[in-house]
């Protein structure tokens, strides 16, 4: 078999199971909707003899049968990418992509026909969206309908591989565009006005104006959304310092970030224990709270290689949370009904008490955090963090005291989780056990590894991919977190190194080699050995 | 190493090894004076409670063993926590339920029981037929999943693959949810396998029962963990993983395959899985998509307790577990509610004395 | 590029205050917006009436948020048009946390189209958006939040159309002593705020009532073995429990209490554990078990609900939840009490001033719906009765007596 056919057939299996998968949970039948709502179709009406939602249907399996194509028409090395291939290449994804969506729809319609209640198993499958699955027809003639439909696709979707992506023009106004922005940012003026230090500052004003403004303009929702960012941001640099600078890595952080929102809330809400402190005294209390608890916890675990000490912090958070919201210790901490009417901070006998209020604080607190971990990471500390992550037998011997240096940077990580505990329950004026779940601490790793480990800007990022685009894809309410998975893993894949990786950690990616890369780079903070 | 660490050794272990020694002392007393007032003083448990707690303990220790075993596997060879072996338990007792209903609609009537299903008139089939096909969805996926999500992260820093396995574990937690529903299931049983019923025997004063679906998970299990540890022993495949797991350039240079021994490898742990889900399954009785989760971390501390790498190390671990948290609450006068609690503070001071682990790093001791 | 970014925000800057300059021009706006304090919502002609609803759609109780916007919805569908609009329902995921439950309240009040809240589900969640809604002037029923501490805030907008979880652990209490007979009982519950709330209340009001709580005892919900836990209540011999928490859990329960000689013991639910899929999954370990029950009594609007719920989910009413009718019932008195608001404008748009809205909702009286007669007291408890005690006998519930 020649090799660009079983590209095309390999390409056409795999759309097939993910046509199959989609339909299965019925992401098909939203995003029928969805491409209904963007082309404002009405439900009712009727197009090319198919009912709105039906051919709303066809555009988002046509694209998917057209990408099908597309990917099994890719030129092999060997090969010419000549239109008879890509033609040929296309239409045979094509048709095993629609042979296998022609069975599923042959399946299950012939077993619901046959009186089969198939949502009993699959509970996405409803009678319902298998008639429009197959467009108001018998099973077998829907089957034929997507054989051919697919294989029609495939082949505008080969076309579209050599006419477009591939083609030659493309290729040129790319390099076209490189050409002309590097004219543009290398140009004399330009350089010269970048090199100025005035420039500098004017763009960061203007970026705290906007900073400033931004909270008055957005609304409700976007304020509590863009503060929920700021205090994942805040969080992720202090995992940063902990995971990225030093190396530990620790699957509990949300253990010093309960401290922080726990201490907050005991003692200035009015119950459990009606003390009503005021904030600003609270907000050094927690942090300390938080940070000795990071030296608390850093003591024992001193001496675990990276796994162990990640099942350690990851079972030290699952302890606070759940003594949190234990029986014996709900007098003392609320239970599972949380703290709530937590204090919130008052300036000048104005009390904070609107959202705009609090993203400015908020804000301000990331650009206190982000100012002393610029600081950390060019200082003595944190290129002994940095060493100790390199090899810790090293840095000991060039004279790094490798166990002070742990301890301290779990508690500044903790610090900083403490600072953003305090800041989220006075915010949202509650705080309970479920706030504090093992998510937290995943979703924090996450984004600090995607926006990329020891870089500021890539923490910030990896904040508003992780935290703001959940909000955006409310719109698919049910589908949100399986395309966080899915990004997760596709992200890890293309781009390992995060969205803006720290310099170093560019460098490394980019000496690895392949086949002798060491299987442990990033965290190899391997204790003495058992004796 | 050499003597500059040494001498930092006595420096600073000093300091530590009477944190230890305090930290064990107290313990242990404490230990001592509960069992003194649970067993003596005040006696509220009869043999007969006690029973049923090391029985409680060592069924679900067996599962947590043969999750554990999958977590050993995969982190022997890759150095790498599959956070999703979790979810992939979750589908092979997905392919163990399927297998049921299927079996549960054929009907064999006979003349003394018209309403006789292939379930409960073959249930040695039935069962057998459950673990094969769980064991073949799990093993499949973890194939795939290593394929898909970890193949291609095989050189980067070791945080990496932790993260996508993370991203694979919401995948497949929320793809079984849109998939079959976000409501738990009831796992049908072959009759002889009813729930709640098993061989009576009195013990002091009550009656003790030990459940066959118990009594079929601890042997079936410990069956499963004699012949992977055969495997691993004394096959080539096994004699191909060590190798890998040892040093993957000298093994390929040897010609060990490497990346068919670690597909191999994920195959085996996702069979584990697989064969723990059906057993969880068959035993508990319900499935969902999230059944996975929580003794995917159980067993992951397993792993880690008894030291990950080491495959004997992941059954003690997963026993002691078991038993930890049916034994633990009632011992220390704590509810359940905290049982998690005591099995991770007890994971904390085992990794205080014993810092790879009760059993230590077998397949990597040599690396570091 | 700096110079491009200069631009660009000394553009966003200037664009962003002129934005603010100008607020909502002079409208067509009828004078009762005017008058209100908190202004109206404003749905443009051929836009739907929205009722918003946070609800769990992923996660652990998915099952609760997705029964519950089902059974509203289909109440949303009955009601059909009112003065040429329609209605919808915007379910949106608060995961049943806290924290959810802030974010969607915060989304919600920022769509001005979004009239009532058919919710929160959870407690927590709803205590947590209530500040919000309160902020925004929106007007709440819930179908499921029984936690009392929700109403004893003096919040306006709050109301529910179920009985609060002291009521239920009260006459729950007393229908142990007194009916029952039990003078030993075990309390358990899931840790959870609603699950030990409940559980808090019948373990103090069956001391009070002379008997004895021999053990107090929470589980970890959503795991599948409670065997050791249960083995340790078996020790201190009582003669009933009691449990505090979601049927998920209590059928592991139940099923588990033979192998810990509990078999003889009578098992006591709650209206959490209440419904179809506690008999089913139960079997024979179920029969003569207890149970709260929010089903309504037979009536012909609940024979057409049941009708219309299966058809459209394909699924029988109260297999995922026990809330489905209350859900049917929040939205549709909140529905009516809107209707009885609303004003269509000289501009064709509909006005629905948010005071009024919250007052009509606090006033909802007589309005009878699945559930019974809905009348709303002056905190805001519709509920129309108390709790019915119901068994299983013969793999169905039937009322006890």
């Amino acid at each position: 078999m020649k090799a660009y056919l079983k590209n095309a057939a390999t390409a056409g299996i795999i759309f097939g199971i993910i046509t199959t998968f989609l339909f299965l949970i019925n992401f098909i039948g939203t995003a029928a909707d969805l491409i209904g709502d963007i082309t404002k179709s009405r439900p009712g009406s009727s197009i090319l003899g198919l009912s709105a939602v039906m051919f709303n249907q066809l555009i988002f399996l046509g694209l998917i049968g057209i990408w099908a194509g597309a990917r099994g028409s890719r030129k092999d090395s060997r090969l010419e990418d000549t239109w008879k291939h890509v033609l040929i290449g296309g239409a045979l994804a094509g048709a095993v992509h629609g042979l296998i969506a022609g069975s599923l729809a042959f399946l299950v319609g012939s077993l619901n026909t046959a009186g089969v209640k198939i949502n009993e198993y699959l509970s996405q499958i409803l009678p319902e969206v298998i008639r429009i699955f197959l467009l108001n027809k018998t099973p077998l003639q829907g089957a034929l309908f997507y054989l051919v439909f697919m294989t029609l696709m495939g082949m505008l979707g080969g076309l579209f591989g050599r006419g477009v992506l591939r083609s030659t023009w493309r290729k040129n106004i790319g390099a076209r565009r490189k050409e002309l922005w590097n004219s543009l940012t290398h140009h004399e003026k330009v350089l010269k006005i970048r090199a100025n230090p005035l420039t500098r500052y004017v763009v960061y004003g203007l970026l705290l104006l906007f900073v400033f403004l931004m909270p008055l303009q957005i609304g409700q929702y976007w304020n509590y959304t863009v503060g929920t960012i700021g205090i994942y941001v805040l969080l992720g640099l202090g995992l940063n310092i902990v995971v990225g600078m030093a190396g530990l890595l620790d699957l509990g952080y949300v253990a010093f970030f309960a401290i922080g929102a726990y201490s907050v809330a005991l003692l200035t809400a009015p119950t459990p224990h009606n003390l009503q402190w005021s904030f600003w005294l609270v907000l050094p209390i927690g942090i300390i709270l938080a940070s000795l608890t990071g030296i608390l916890l850093g003591i024992p675990v001193l001496r675990m290689r990276g796994d162990y000490l990640a099942i350690v912090t990851l079972g030290f958070g699952e302890i606070i949370r759940i003594l949190s919201k234990s029986v014996l210790l709900t007098p003392f901490s609320g239970g599972p009904k949380g703290v709530f009417n937590v204090g919130a901070p008052t300036l000048f006998g104005k009390p904070f008490n609107s959202d705009v209020n609090f993203v400015w604080l908020i804000t301000l607190g990331c650009l206190l955090v982000i100012f002393v971990t610029n600081r950390l990471q060019n200082s003595r500390v944190g290129r002994a963090w940095e060493a100790m992550r390199e090899d810790e037998t090293v840095a000991q011997a060039m004279g790094i005291n490798t166990l002070t240096h742990k301890l301290m940077a779990f508690a500044i990580g903790a610090a900083f989780a403490g600072l953003g505990g305090i800041l989220f329950a006075s915010r949202n004026q509650f705080t309970g056990p479920e706030d504090h779940s093992l998510m937290v601490s995943i979703n924090v790793l996450s984004l600090v590894i995607v926006g990329g480990m020891g870089s500021i800007p890539g923490v910030i990022a990896g904040a508003f991919v992780l935290k703001g685009l959940p909000e955006i894809l409310r719109q698919l309410e049910n589908y949100r977190v399986l395309f966080f998975g899915v990004l997760l893993v596709v992200m890890m894949v293309i781009r390992p190194e995060g969205l803006i990786p720290g310099s170093r950690q560019k460098l490394e990616l980019q000496h690895t080699d392949k086949s002798q890369a060491p299987p442990d780079t990033a965290d190899a903070s391997e204790g003495s050995s058992p004796s | 190493m050499g003597i500059h660490n040494a001498v930092k050794n006595i420096k600073s272990i000093s300091a530590y090894q009477v944190i230890q020694f305090v930290i064990g002392a107290l313990f242990i007393g404490y230990i001592l004076w509960r069992l003194n007032e649970i067993l003596r003083v005040n006696p509220i448990y009869g043999p007969d409670t006690w029973m049923r707690f090391a029985i409680a303990g060592l069924i679900l220790g067996s599962v947590y063993a043969l999750i554990a075993i999958g977590y050993t596997l995969v982190y022997g060879i890759l150095f790498m926590i599959n956070f999703a072996h979790g979810e992939i338990m979750m589908i092979g007792a997905f392919g163990g339920y399927f297998v049921f209903e299927a079996l549960n609609a054929i009907p064999t009537p006979t003349a003394a029981d018209p309403e006789l299903t292939f379930l409960s008139a073959q249930p040695v089939i039935s069962v057998l037929l459950a673990f094969i096909v769980g064991m073949s969805v799990s093993a499949l996926s973890g194939y795939f999943l290593e394929k898909i999500a970890y193949r291609p992260l095989r050189s980067a820093p070791r945080l990496v693959p932790l993260i996508s396995a993370i991203g694979a574990s919401i995948f497949l937690q929320n793809a079984g949810q849109l998939l079959f529903g976000a409501q738990r299931r009831d796992y049908l049983n072959p009759e002889v396998l009813t729930r709640g019923n098993g061989w009576e025997f009195p013990v002091g004063e009550g009656t003790v029962i030990l459940p066959y679906t118990g009594a079929l998970t601890f042997v079936l299990s410990f069956l499963i963990l004699i012949g992977l540890f055969t495997l691993v022993q004394r096959t080539r495949l096994g004699r191909a993983m060590r190798a890998v797991a040892e040093n993957k350039p000298v093994a390929a240079l040897m010609g060990v395959d490497v990346d068919g021994v670690i597909s191999r490898t994920f195959i085996i742990s996702g069979a584990m899985a697989g064969a723990a889900g059906v057993m969880w399954g068959i035993h508990l009785g319900l499935v969902y998509y999230f059944v996975g989760f929580i003794p995917g971390i159980k067993a992951f501390t397993a792993a880690v307790l008894g030291g990950i790498g080491n495959i004997p190390g992941a059954m003690l671990g997963g026993f002691f577990l078991g038993i930890v948290e049916a034994i633990g609450p009632p011992i220390l006068g704590l509810s359940f509610q905290l049982k998690d609690v005591i099995a991770f503070g007890i994971l904390v001071l085992v990794l205080i004395f014993r810092p790879t682990g009760i059993m230590g790093e077998v397949l990597t001791e040599e690396k570091v | 590029m700096k110079k491009r970014l200069v631009v660009l925000f000394s553009v966003l800057v200037i664009a962003s205050m002129a934005l603010s300059a100008c607020g909502p021009g002079a409208s067509k706006a009828p004078e009762a917006c005017t008058e209100d304090p908190l202004g109206c919502a404003v749905i443009e002609k051929g836009q739907t009436i929205k009722i918003g609803m946070g609800a769990p759609m992923t996660g652990e109780y998915a099952a609760f948020g997705i029964d519950i916007s089902q059974g509203a919805s289909l109440a949303v569908k009955d009601a059909g048009q009112f003065e040429g609009f329609s209605f919808e329902l915007v379910s949106e995921d608060d995961g049943g946390s806290p924290e959810g439950g802030a974010s969607v309240a915060n989304k919600l009040v920022s769509d001005p189209s979004v009239v009532a809240i058919a919710g929160h589900i959870f407690s927590g969640a709803t205590l947590a958006a209530i500040p919000i809604y309160e902020k925004a002037g929106l007007p709440m029923l819930s179908p499921s939040a029984t936690n009392p501490d929700l109403t004893a805030q003096g919040s306006k907008v709050f109301n529910r159309v179920v009985f609060t979880d002291a009521t239920q652990g009260k006459f729950a209490a007393s229908y142990l002593v007194d009916t029952l007979g039990i003078s030993k009982l075990a309390v358990m519950h899931d840790g959870q705020a609603y699950g030990q709330g409940l559980a808090e209340v019948v373990r103090d009001e069956f001391g009070v009532l002379g008997g004895e709580v021999v053990a107090f005892e929470a589980i970890t919900p959503g795991e599948s073995d409670y065997s050791a836990a249960l083995a340790d209540i078996a020790a201190q011999g009582p003669e009933a429990i009691y449990y505090g928490g979601y049927a998920a859990d209590a059928v592991v329960i139940v099923n588990q209490m033979s192998q810990a000689d509990l078999g003889d013991v009578l098992f006591f639910g709650c209206d959490g554990t209440f419904g179809e899929d506690f008999v089913e999954r139960t079997g024979d370990n179920g029969e003569g078990a207890y149970g709260t029950s929010l089903i309504p009594p037979a009536s012909d609007a609940k024979t057409t609900f049941d009708a219309a719920y299966l058809e459209t989910y394909g699924e029988e009413a109260g297999k995922l939840s026990p809330y489905t009718w209350s859900a049917y019932d929040s939205a549709a008195a909140l529905i009516v009490a809107i209707e009885s608001v609303a004003i269509v404008g000289k501009d064709g748009n509909l006005y629905v001033p948010r005071t009024a809205a919250v007052e009509a909702v606090r006033g909802i009286d007589g309005y009878v719906g699945l559930t019974g007669n809905v009348t709303c007291d002056a905190i805001g408890e519709c509920a129309s009765s108390g709790p019915t005690f119901y068994i299983v006998e013969g793999g169905d519930w039937v009322e006890a007596k």
